[in-house]
């Protein structure tokens, strides 16, 4: 222990693995930071609406986690704010962070008054810009921290006097400038997770450019009670429920022109979601389209249970092709039928593209030298001393594998500040 | 049935260019992004299925090889680089030496040194016959072909190569035929086959199925070589003589004028074959799209070979103008020497053959569709053939 300048643990990202991380180097004894880039922790689980295996929804698991970061006062985090410079090496890092203003201080009490002023909207991030928001904003309703934002094209318009003036308690600082916070930890982790890959840049699906296409991400949302259909599954073009969905699996992913690799996840995702379909609309029939199907260890049985579903057909097949037929919005899917070498044109009502995780570091990278892999996940070979990756840095999992990354992380962390 | 197994294919279809079909994972993009592809004739993922399990017999019968025009989208498109539009190509390459029955067309393909021997034996062999056979007293005032080689002798000569080009052609197309029908072969009536004769024509002459793939500039530059060639063609072989009338004669020494027909379609000709093979060859050295990305040396022969036979041809052309015997006479020799190996050897047994092949294909569909609708039963017998054949791509 005699090297180690300082036992605190810097935590880069708020999702899943880095609250898991955080929160257990916390409990340990360790000082953490916690640095996160959006107004609120949670990271994509906030944005399911449910998650395996339990088929939760992601407050349950969050609220627990919340509650531990309260009750700890080793657990410190900066919201709205990323790493800028990363100097030093194990046991001795000197990290600096920046803060974007938020524009509201620590006295807002969340009684929705700004919004309440508040004209101007912007596209709903928190939805993928499938509804929009007032730009004084709740990030979404269990945000935590509870704390409204204002965003900065607000701050910039005449309107930003109405909408400070219309605050009870004083919550509102149009003042607010970026920060720098420099710190000095012992070992850093890195969990700033991944993003859906841009399913723009399929030119053959129709994405953006068809308003029944959507992603598997954007269907979390659809079911979601605090989305923008309040959790009715509505097709976007008429807002009516559709009767026959298709789940596109692999859309750009064990791809080499797009993502080379499999996400791992996103066939049972579809399963998961066909499960939301056919709760919600019984008469409702899903088409699975697959290369292969991938359920890994316990949950084949949503595979086994799926396939036992007559309203549910797996079509081995990748789709190659949609169009749409402008005069109803349906979606006309091309694509051959593997297994018996027959080509079909197939219509629906919606279509998901199960598109998959890449990680967030492939295009906004470490600011220090760390190795990556060729798809941008952080590599463990040639890993860097007192750097560690968790979660889908490291590899695209599921929640419940990444919790258990997150604590393996953590522990990796304790040992490289510890040993010494 | 049984499906008997060729487990040589893959390694065989190596020498035909065959590279990456053996990264296929058999996700069906292909078939469904090919515009060209239809639900009673999909491909081109089903070509590399039976290449995989060595199912040569399945190959041999196929029309679907001719139907690709080989755009290149299922190869662009393919999420594992197997590039089954090379595979489609290596196929056409497989075909036209299996419909060979001579094996020169296998050799040919698989072997480029075999290939380089066939044509400079015979160029050498056409530049010793022009040496050999002439006047023996060439007009060394003016630059007047026809006073070594006279045009009716050249004509007796292209007669003597068309009628053995067509041997070997026809005899080849009628094993395609074989193939490609089966026993329906000679079940269906001369009446069907003549009544689609006419789809035969129009797809000879327009390739119209070239054009609905997405690439439309690919049928642009065929129809330039194709139209072009086509021309000359007609122009050495049948016109050459002129049918004996002195202003219908190719091979004259008295110069045409400008706008004399002949003069106007061989710059025409002249014109489309440089600008569709200089298209080509800068296609496949900068491997610009995915049909230019694998050249197997029949694609550089057939390019070189017609693009030196246009540029001896102009070059002809240019001493003829300024009235230069010598040149004229050594120039026309290298001419002949390009042009004979190009038609001999190309027609019947490589690229070329598929100028037949491809039409004939199209026609035989047809005919097939045409007969099957009036046979009820035929076509139960048919749908069980497809679904047997689907049996075994599923095994």
């Amino acid at each position: 222990m005699a090297n180690a300048v300082t036992q605190s643990i810097l935590v880069v990202g708020g999702g899943m693995s880095g609250l898991s991380a955080a929160i257990e180097a916390a409990e340990a004894g360790h000082e953490v930071y916690l640095v996160e880039k959006n107004p609120y922790l949670g990271g994509r689980v906030a944005q399911l609406h449910q998650y395996f295996p339990k088929m939760c929804p992601p407050y349950c698991g969050l609220e627990i986690n919340f509650r531990r970061i309260k009750n700890n006062p080793r657990f410190r985090f900066y919201t709205m704010a990323v790493v800028e410079s990363i100097s030093g090496e194990e046991g001795n890092w000197d990290v600096s962070i920046k803060i974007d203003p938020r524009y509201v201080n620590e006295k807002c009490t969340a009684c929705n008054k700004c919004a309440e002023a508040c004209t101007m909207e912007i596209d709903n991030p928190f939805n993928y810009a499938m509804d929009k928001t007032k730009a004084a904003y709740l990030p979404h309703d269990m945000a935590f921290p509870m704390r409204y934002v204002l965003d900065p094209a607000l701050v910039k318009s005449g309107e930003a006097q109405k909408v400070k003036e219309a605050c009870p308690y004083d919550a509102i600082d149009l003042d607010m400038q970026p920060q720098t916070v420099e710190l000095k930890v012992g070992a850093i982790i890195w969990a700033t997770g991944w993003k859906p890959y841009d399913a723009t840049k399929l030119d053959n699906l129709g994405f953006g450019k068809y308003p029944n296409v959507v992603t598997n991400v954007m269907m979390e949302r659809l079911a979601a009670s605090n989305g923008p259909t309040q959790g009715k599954i509505l097709r976007p073009s008429d807002g009516k429920a559709p009767q026959n969905i298709a789940f596109v699996q692999c859309a750009g992913s064990r791809d080499e022109n797009h993502l080379p690799f499999c996400s791992s996840i996103c066939c049972l995702a579809s399963m998961k979601q066909s499960t939301y379909v056919r709760e919600q609309l019984p008469d409702a029939k899903v088409h699975i389209f697959f290369i292969d199907i991938r359920a890994t260890d316990r949950l084949e049985d949503l595979y086994r249970k799926a396939k036992k579903d007559e309203n549910i057909v797996f079509f081995k097949g990748k789709v190659a092709k949609i169009e749409e037929d402008s005069a109803t919005n349906n979606l006309v899917l091309r694509v051959e039928d593997t297994t018996s070498g027959t080509l079909h044109e197939i219509t629906m009502d919606m279509v998901v593209l199960a598109t998959g995780m890449q990680p967030n570091t492939a295009e906004d990278a470490i600011p220090t030298p760390v190795s990556y892999d060729e798809y941008g996940f952080v590599s463990a070979l040639g890993a860097k001393p007192g750097l560690y990756a968790a979660g889908c840095t490291r590899t695209p999992v599921g929640v419940y594998e990444t919790v258990a990354d997150g604590t393996a992380a953590a522990l990796k962390a304790i040992q490289s500040i510890a040993r010494r | 049935m049984s499906a008997k197994v060729d487990t040589s294919i893959m390694k065989d279809l190596k020498h035909f260019g065959l590279k990456d079909a053996h990264k296929c994972f058999h996700c069906g993009n292909c078939t469904a992004v090919c515009p060209l592809s239809t639900p009673e004739n999909p491909f081109p993922r089903r070509f590399v299925r039976y290449i995989q399990l060595g199912q040569k017999d399945k190959i041999l019968h196929a029309p679907e090889p001719w139907l690709c025009y080989y755009c290149g989208d299922c190869s662009t498109n393919c999420p594992r680089g197997a590039d089954p539009g090379e595979a489609m190509m290596v196929t056409r390459r497989y075909l036209t030496s299996l419909y060979d029955w001579t094996g020169f067309s296998r050799k040919f393909y698989t072997s480029e040194k075999f290939e380089i021997i066939a044509i400079l034996a015979v160029a050498i062999l056409v530049g010793l016959g022009m040496l050999l056979f002439n006047t023996g007293n060439p007009n060394w005032e003016h630059a007047h072909l026809n006073s070594v080689w006279p045009s009716h002798a050249i004509e007796l000569a292209d007669l003597g190569m068309a009628a053995i080009l067509s041997f070997l052609l026809l005899t080849n197309v009628f094993r395609c035929f074989r193939f490609i029908m089966g026993d329906l072969a000679f079940k269906i009536p001369v009446k069907i086959y003549a009544s689609k004769l006419k789809e035969l024509i129009v797809h000879t002459l327009t390739q119209k199925k070239f054009g609905k793939c997405t690439d439309r500039m690919q049928w642009f530059v065929h129809l330039m070589i194709m139209t072009g060639y086509a021309s000359v063609f007609l122009m050495v072989v049948v016109f050459i003589n002129g049918l004996t009338i002195e202003n219908l004669k190719f091979q004259r020494d008295v110069i045409y004028p400008l706008w004399h027909p002949w003069r106007l379609v061989g710059y025409y000709s002249t014109f489309a074959i440089m600008y569709g093979t200089t298209y080509a060859i800068i296609g496949r050295l900068k491997k610009s799209k995915a049909p230019y990305k694998n050249s197997h040396p029949t694609d550089w022969m057939f390019l070189i070979l017609l693009q030196l036979t246009t540029l001896t041809g102009i070059f002809v052309h240019i001493t003829r103008l300024v009235d230069w015997p010598l040149p004229t006479y050594g120039l026309y020799i290298v001419h002949m020497m390009v042009a004979v190996p190009m038609l001999v050897l190309e027609v019947p047994f490589a690229k070329w053959a598929h100028l037949a092949y491809r039409p004939l294909v199209l026609y035989l569909l047809k005919v097939k569709e045409a007969y099957l609708q009036e046979q009820p039963v035929g076509a139960e017998e048919v749908s069980a053939e497809v679904a047997s054949a689907e049996a075994v791509a599923s095994e």
